[in-house]
């Protein structure tokens, strides 16, 4: 037991919180931990904004995106968050109806957004649309809808995550539902042969899908070009469907309850700004949102994106999500 | 029992800890409680069907994973080879593995694109079929995180049955089915109730392997629907309910488990003479151990090659990498010697008590804490250390010391529950008579015979706590990492070749720490002899 | 005759190895004794097959013994415990010493014999691990007579028994190995045993078997 206690004693030392600049105003931000990686957008954006805002930026990280809002709820006035970084769009209406956030006051006219941005409370800061992956060394021509892709035979495997646990999961479902209605359940049902699996996270779908265990995936558009820009690899691309797409758009958020509103503004103008939007491409794999012009990845700028894109409003997706998820759940069980 | 020795102070002592997990388990759920404040949305989740599937999927998986730990066992301890020692690590080391790596693993070998099917297109110009996903897929991957571990075991009982039994045996010429039913089978019982109720558990509270390899909701556990409660729906009364309802059964579970009371088995140092099998036994013996290498440790192996061919050199050449080592190391460290403690202080008590009831209770808490569900347990977690004040960072590290030997305390349990028994019956009556203090017990007695239980155990519980990291998702862990979370990390942002270095080197870990410590344990406890 | 000649074995770090020579007749209790580590243990497990010599013969009858794996050799063990399977009756014990093609009703009759001999009739259904340490050894004697191997190897047999049964045990071992003709070699350090039922002596000094 000595041992232990001094095991504990060096632990503790070693996972304090590093030392705090002093005096400093302190930023901290809740996220989701990819977002904070060594390699995700996290340290960089840390870097980038400390530099001109005399402040110490903390990095929080749950593990999802939904975790940060649940803890947020948890802690109520007394979180030490001033903003969170990383919900997304279709979890925005429930996070607006807890009335925790405050006003960006930002103007976001022009954005590279897929339509307008009129929110008040989140600040979108990355996008894609969310798509089936597919590799051209053994597909030579992917399918170019759902009805298509429910017409190949039934050994075409895909994987797809499970809409209760996974964002990628519940915008599949919101796509689904978008583009086809009241047939969304003959959707899934004619989908339910070629789902090798239904996974919790994104990550274990996209490996099932790289290993080659499944024909397609549910991914990003955007994808593709982290294999061509980190492994030089082109042969994995997102098949485009004609009844369009959905996408995923990340957005952060003010507190309420912080103390540090004006520095937290501040942090989400950086984030929407050229500076800040430079660094998520290459860390999130996901589009900017605002033009970078050549500042932007050819691998990026080159991806094909949709014609048409989808979307419900957050009153929608707050009225009727559980009931498409339980929809979708019965059409495939 | 007048036979065993009188300790009053174990028995308090493991009442006492008992209790304290109790209080503990009970406190989380009362935490969550506390915390609900909004009315439920009402639970959308058919119990029932989940109930029924899972209790299918989890005692199929009990069942073959026994019955093949049996087999592998029985197949090791007859044959004798270079590199047997490397195979019991490689066994062992399955069920401490993260069970995605080994899922990965798992579809390498047996994968639409694995080594099996890849092999039988260039021979015969068609695959074998894809056996990975559905039920079989979860059996699979199943049976071989815990059939390995059970083998591992019941290995430990055979190799542990004294050999003047075994030169008795052997010169009556018991034939192979006699020499297993008279010898082997009365000292693996001891260890079945269990393992089973371990292998239960783990089975019915599986998430992400079931979610991977299950193929759909239909094959689903109820912590799905549970995790769904707490993050998607954020209906916390509902959770509690949803796990008191998985607790509720794994319970009846473990009294059942219980309820079969353990043989004691003899207990000898094993010095075993040299006696094989004739015949058809020794074949089957060799097809066994040959299935086994084919089915537990090519995927480990794949594993590893997988790692070491890619993307190594950029992970070690992070300084991350490094402090994620040493915090997993760390950590590892200080959650085996706890779980050494806790295990020792309820293993001790139980094994000090003749009292049927008694002993359940003591074994009930260890097992409760693998029953409840891991986002729970989360959950509650944080709102406990909230509500004592301390900051979730910096109670990160001692929170998840806590959990992992919590969680790794039925194994623990497993492994030094039927030696100590063993000693309590059979050497009972002498250290009576010697009156012999507990202490002296001990340190003259059990722990001297124990050696490489202990090792086994503390290699069992390091590993674990490698592994695990679930029970802090929400605590925010920016600073601290270990290695099994950059893993996850690497996974989740395309860094695959990241991950699989991370994989291979913490299979490289969990498979030194099951060859060393327990040599080293039983040299330790050697030289207390 | 049981002869065992210039038989040596050195266990691994062992600088000299023990030597054993060794003469037993048929019908008579041949003792062994010397101080505990004298190597006593190590003869029992040469002869019973568990070890194997480096050089020597052990021979019954001039038949050479040392190939013979355990099970094969002519031997019956009667240890100072473990001699038999506790969860077993004492019937099921005996009953593992009968060729594997005895007919139940064969098996119970010489079942009943042997009991009988050894004085223990009526307690065949009684469990072994609720059997007196007396009792116990008469069970496996029992065992030892249907398997009616002419050799029979003690090691330390009545060093668990009190004096009273002790005394009983060690006659019942005389008369069994009159009656069957065994060569029974006894293992011992109890001056007493090797007195009572020795008619040729041994004694282990510095890992060398010299006559006593």
């Amino acid at each position: 037991m000595v041992k232990s206690a001094l095991a504990l004693a060096v632990l503790t030392g070693l996972f304090a919180s590093p030392a705090l600049a002093q005096d400093l105003p302190k930023l901290t931000i809740y996220t989701y931990d990819g977002f904070a990686a060594e390699w995700g957008p996290g340290p960089g954006l840390k870097a980038g904004f400390e530099a001109t805002c005399g402040c110490e930026v903390s990095w929080v990280a749950a593990d999802s995106s939904i975790g940060t809002l649940r803890r947020v709820q948890l802690e109520g006035d007394a979180t030490e968050a001033d903003i969170i970084v990383g919900l997304d769009t279709a979890i925005a209406g429930e996070a607006r109806a807890t009335g925790l956030f405050a006003d960006h006051g930002l103007t976001l006219t022009d954005l590279a957004l897929p339509g307008e941005w009129t929110d008040t409370q989140f600040v979108p800061f990355d996008y894609a649309h969310f798509a089936m992956m597919y590799d051209t060394d053994t597909m030579t021509t992917p399918p170019t809808s759902f009805e298509e892709l429910i017409a190949l035979p039934e050994d075409i495997k895909i994987t797809i995550q499970d809409p209760r646990s996974s964002t990628p999961g519940f915008g599949l479902v919101l796509w689904i539902k978008a583009a086809y209605g009241d047939r969304a359940k003959d959707i899934w049902a004619g989908l339910k042969p070629h789902i090798l699996t239904v996974t919790r996270d994104w990550s274990e779908s996209y490996d099932l899908f790289l290993s080659g265990e499944a024909d397609m995936t549910l991914s990003y558009t955007t994808s593709p070009s982290y294999h061509i820009i980190e492994d030089g690899d082109d042969t994995i691309k997102a098949a485009l469907f004609t009844e369009g797409h959905y996408p995923q758009i990340e957005v952060a958020g003010v507190l309420k309850s912080s103390d540090q509103q004006e520095l937290a503004k501040q942090f989400l103008a950086y984030l929407v700004s050229a500076d800040g939007q430079q660094i998520i491409p290459h860390t999130n794999w996901m589009f900017p949102v605002t033009d970078l012009g050549d500042k932007l990845d050819p691998a990026f700028a080159a991806l094909p994106q949709p014609e048409k894109t989808l979307g419900f409003s957050d009153d929608e997706i707050a009225a009727h999500g559980r009931e498409w998820i339980d929809e979708m759940l019965a059409a495939i069980q | 029992m007048l036979t065993l020795p009188n300790r009053r102070i174990r028995i308090a002592a493991a009442i006492t800890l008992a209790a304290a997990i109790a209080i503990l388990i009970a406190l989380v759920f009362w935490a969550i409680l506390a915390a609900a404040t909004e009315g439920s949305v009402g639970s959308r989740v058919d119990i029932p069907h989940l109930l029924r599937m899972t209790s299918i999927q989890a005692g199929l998986t009990t069942i073959l994973s026994l019955l093949v730990g049996a087999a592998l066992a029985w197949a090791m301890n007859r044959l004798r080879f270079p590199g047997r020692d490397l195979v019991v690590g490689l066994f062992a080391s399955a069920i401490v593995t993260p069970g995605m790596v080994v899922a990965f693993g798992l579809l390498s070998i047996w994968g639409r694109n694995g080594w099996i099917n890849r092999a039988s297109e260039a021979l015969f110009g068609f695959p074998l079929g894809n056996p990975a996903f559905g039920l079989s897929g979860i059996l699979l991957a199943h049976v071989v995180l815990d059939g390995a571990f059970a083998a591992r075991i019941m290995l430990a009982r055979l190799d542990a049955i004294p050999s003047a039994r075994l030169k008795t045996g052997q010169s009556l010429g018991l034939s192979p089915w006699q020499r297993f039913t008279l010898l082997d089978w009365p000292a693996l019982r001891g260890t079945v109730p269990g393992l089973a109720a371990i292998i239960f558990l783990l089975a019915f509270t599986s998430f992400p392997i079931v979610l991977m390899l299950g193929g759909g909701p239909a094959n689903q556990t109820l912590e799905v629907a549970i995790y769904a409660a707490v993050l998607q729906d954020f209906d916390l009364v509902g959770a509690v309910y949803l796990a008191a309802t998985q607790i509720t059964v794994c319970s009846l579970v473990i009294l059942a488990a219980s309820a079969l009371a353990p043989i004691p088995t003899s207990f000898g140092a094993s010095v075993a003479p040299r006696w094989r099998d004739a015949g058809l036994a020794r074949a089957l013996q060799i097809v066994v151990l040959g299935l086994g290498l084919i089915g537990f440790v090519l995927p480990l192996l794949s594993v590893l090659l997988d790692g070491f061919s890619s993307g190594m050199d950029r992970i070690i050449a992070r300084p991350e990498f490094w402090w994620a080592a040493a915090s997993s190391l760390l950590i590892g460290s200080a959650s085996a010697l706890l779980t050494l403690a806790l295990a020792l202080t309820l293993a001790l008590g139980r094994g000090a008590t003749g009292s049927g009831p008694l002993r359940t209770l003591l074994g009930m808490p260890a097992f409760a804490y693998l029953a409840v569900p891991a986002v729970v347990l989360s959950l509650g977690f944080f709102l406990l250390v909230r509500q004592v004040g301390l900051a979730p960072s910096a109670a990160a590290p001692f929170v998840v010391v806590i959990a992992n030997s919590l969680l790794a305390l039925p194994f623990a349990m497993a492994t030094l529950g039927p030696p100590l028994e063993a000693i309590a019956r059979t050497r009972g009556k002498l250290i009576r008579s010697l009156g012999l203090s507990g202490w002296r017990q001990f340190i003259s007695v059990e722990y001297p015979l124990l050696g490489r239980d202990v090792g086994v155990m503390l290699a069992l519980a390091f590993c674990f706590s490698l592994g695990d990291l679930g029970v802090i998702a929400l605590f925010g862990t920016q600073d601290f990492q270990t290695l099994p979370l950059m893993m996850f990390r690497a996974l989740g942002s395309y860094r695959g070749n990241d991950a699989a270095a991370i994989a291979a080197i913490l299979l490289l870990g969990t498979i030194v720490a099951f060859l060393a410590l327990p040599k080293l344990f039983e040299r330790l406890a050697h030289a207390a002899r | 005759m049981l002869r065992v000649e210039d038989l040596r074995f050195a266990h691994p770090g062992q600088a000299v190895p023990y030597q054993f020579s060794l003469l037993a007749h048929a019908g008579e209790v041949t003792s062994v004794s010397g101080a505990s580590g004298s190597g006593k243990s190590t003869l029992l497990d040469l002869l019973g097959g568990f070890l194997l010599p480096i050089s020597g013969e052990i021979t019954l009858d001039h038949e050479n013994l040392v190939p013979l794996p355990p099970e094969q050799r002519p031997l019956s063990l009667l240890l100072q415990s473990d001699s038999l399977f506790d969860h077993l009756s004492a019937a099921s014990n005996i009953a593992l010493g009968l060729p594997r093609q005895t007919s139940k009703a064969q098996a119970r009759e010489q079942i009943a014999a042997a009991l009988a001999e050894v004085g223990l009739d009526g307690l065949s259904g009684q469990q072994a691990a609720t059997l007196s340490g007396g009792q116990k050894q008469r069970v496996a004697l029992a065992r030892t007579l249907l398997r009616a191997r002419p050799i029979l190897l003690l090691d330390e047999p009545f060093s668990a028994l009190d004096d009273e049964t002790r005394g009983v045990i060690r006659d019942l071992v005389r008369t069994l190995t009159i009656r069957h003709r065994w060569h029974t070699v006894l293992v011992s350090h109890h001056a007493d045993d090797v007195e009572a039922l020795a008619s040729r002596r041994y004694v282990l000094r510095d890992g060398v078997l010299m006559a006593g």
